[in-house]
């Protein structure tokens, strides 16, 4: 298997405001990525699951050089997080819901424009355009403007766009949430279509069914540590996935509370 | 280069498909100052009228019989005031003057309403009598509308240049933080110099066309406003060259201001943080403008290199008639350097994960 990524030692603190510190006992810092080093290899849908706030968006936000890490390092399809970002940007498709569209522009005039900031040729990205919008059903509203889209139509859009430079490496923080029944499916089938177009999915999960339905192998994170890598089988060959989940979590905070 | 293009695209897209914001932005300063001069002008020129038409009353008191016919060609005497019903008269406003004249050789005493535009008429009318003075200003028209315009205008110039860099540059960038469209930019591989290049370029010409609309407002009103107070003002009074150096100074400051407002949005969390937080820098630029009348055209060399209130000078002496091409020049440069370093300054914020996603 080929390693795609590799992730080295990452670290990442951030201060905490004042409230916060009176929460978290007094800490200036907390600690939200702690060390974390995984590889995934291409083809592979690589999940990172673990509870709210443990890390995994960070995690994410850093691959994806939206924020640097303190120290250690990725390398994504050998360019470096933090030596060439630009190199990374251009390799990768980030989507989280973080990332937001303009209201005021129309599903066409974004994909046109974001495909220019990737440099895509014109003609690529015009065919492109077609393929996907008509795969996700944007074509009858490429005119309306995203403000008066659907929450569904707006996330449908996200990933289309996220994709305009039909990168190899894509990053997906929480593919699902939000999303209802239909659409989830939608974005779940194109997942695994895409692995099987040889391309390398990472995505963040706190829902174990979609990490039994889609993942290979999975990474858990609890407070920003990795806790256990292994492949799905393997870590589901004794018990189901929840119940390994709550063991892991049990033998690294005790009794929950 | 071809990304700063598609960013400068986009920016105009923005403003120019929104009619409600184009609309706002270009349109309404201009029609509002156009309207308000206008207003201004009228009632100026109906109170100046006012006290064209009628000669000031007075009522005099012991007039020696050799002054009589020389007093009432200037004033409308008033016989029927006593000493103390005529000094309520003037405290009314329904008199506008009294004088009294000694029965020996003391002075001559005048009482005026100094709350009253026509009793000061009135009084330096008395005073002029008086003294027989002969006052004649051999002031031209040209050089006095020269004078008012090179005090006035720089200030007005940036205020309306500030406001319209602020129609358009907190919503560009805070606005896009706010909404957390920035982050989607930020995730491609545009270099962050080409995102704070095709901004400001953009909002730079938004901004300007901006000013522009307010500075036409106030051109095509001017006639109204300077007949009102004796006119004189006309556009050939300047050459070509002058409104040469105005445009290239102009430009340079809308590309400080921009930028200036630019990094404020981009540290502000919000569109309102941003215009709250922009109100101290509003405050030095109309300092500039203020400062500006008082250097006038013996200001120091060294005045030039201060970015904005150069620019505030420079108009100031064009309109004066007192062309310094050195100070043109050092003006020009200044601010397109210290521009150049906003747009680092930015482009340095844009970078930083602690500044775009503060919230």
């Amino acid at each position: 298997m080929e390693a795609i990524l590799q992730v080295k030692n990452l670290n990442k603190t951030f201060k905490l405001s004042r409230k916060q510190r009176k929460l978290e006992g007094g800490a200036a810092y907390k600690r939200a990525v702690d060390d974390l080093s995984f590889t995934a290899y291409k083809g592979e849908i690589f999940g990172l699951l673990g509870p709210n706030g443990a890390g995994k968006t960070t995690t994410l936000r850093m691959l994806a050089t939206l924020i640097k890490p303190d120290s250690g390092d990725a390398v994504i399809d050998g360019a470096s997080i933090v030596a060439d970002p630009y190199g990374v940007r251009s390799k990768i498709g980030f989507l989280t819901s973080e990332l937001k569209l303009e209201d005021f522009f129309t599903p066409n005039y974004l994909y046109d424009f974001f495909s220019k900031l990737y440099n895509v040729p014109e003609e690529t990205a015009t065919a492109r355009k077609n393929k996907m919008f008509s795969k996700f059903g944007i074509d009858k509203f490429a005119e309306v403007k995203v403000a008066n889209l659907s929450t569904g139509m707006k996330q449908k859009l996200s990933l289309v766009i996220s994709l305009v430079n039909d990168p190899d490496f894509i990053i997906f923080d929480e593919p699902t949430n939000g999303l209802d029944v239909l659409t989830a499916k939608t974005v779940t089938d194109y997942l695994v279509e895409m692995r099987g177009e040889g391309k390398t999915i990472i995505l963040s999960t706190h829902i174990f069914s979609l990490i039994e339905k889609l993942c290979d192998r999975v990474g858990v994170i609890i407070d920003g540590r990795l806790v256990a890598l292994d492949t799905l089988a393997n870590l589901t060959a004794e018990k189901n996935l929840e119940d390994k989940f709550f063991d892991l979590y049990k033998s690294v905070k005790g009794e929950m509370q | 280069m071809k990304t700063v293009l598609t960013i400068i695209k986009k920016e105009f897209a923005r403003f120019f498909k929104d009619t409600r914001l184009w609309i706002t932005a270009l349109i309404l300063p201009g029609l509002l100052i156009f309207a308000l001069y206008n207003i201004m002008g009228s009632i100026i020129e109906s109170e100046v009228e006012k006290g064209a038409d009628e000669t000031c009353t007075a009522y005099i008191v012991n007039m020696p019989d050799s002054q009589s016919a020389a007093y009432s060609a200037i004033f409308d005497i008033k016989d029927d005031y006593t000493n103390q019903t005529a000094e309520d008269a003037l405290k009314d406003g329904k008199l506008d003057l009294i004088i009294v004249f000694p029965t020996d050789a003391g002075k001559i005493q005048i009482k005026y309403n100094s709350a009253e535009t026509k009793s000061q008429t009135a009084y330096a009318l008395a005073v002029a009598m008086v003294a027989n003075y002969d006052i004649v200003d051999l002031a031209d028209e040209q050089s006095v509308a020269r004078t008012i315009l090179s005090t006035v205008v720089p200030m007005v110039l940036l205020m309306l240049l500030f406001s319209g860099c602020m129609a358009v540059a907190p919503e560009s960038i805070a606005g896009e933080k706010e909404r957390g469209t920035i982050a989607t930019l930020l995730v491609t591989p545009v270099k962050r110099s080409h995102i704070a290049v095709g901004k400001i370029a953009a909002l730079s010409a938004i901004a300007l066309l901006s000013g522009l609309s307010s500075a036409l407002g106030m051109l095509l009103s001017l006639p109204k406003l300077a007949g009102s107070v004796g006119g004189g003002i006309s556009f050939a009074m300047y050459g070509f060259g002058d409104y040469a150096a105005v445009l290239g100074v102009i430009l340079s400051t809308v590309l400080i201001l921009v930028a200036v407002i630019s990094i404020v949005s981009a540290y502000a969390k919000s569109v309102k943080e941003a215009s709250g937080l922009v109100v101290p820098i509003m405050i030095l630029v109309m300092l500039c403008g203020v400062f500006s009348m008082f250097a006038g055209t013996v200001a120091s060399i060294g005045l030039y290199f201060i970015p904005v209130f150069n620019s505030a000078l420079v108009i100031s002496n064009v309109l004066s008639g007192a062309v310094n091409t050195a100070g043109i020049a050092i003006t020009v440069c200044m601010n397109v350097a210290f521009a150049a370093v906003l747009v680092f300054v930015l482009t340095q914020m844009f970078k930083s994960e602690r500044i775009m996603f503060n919230k």
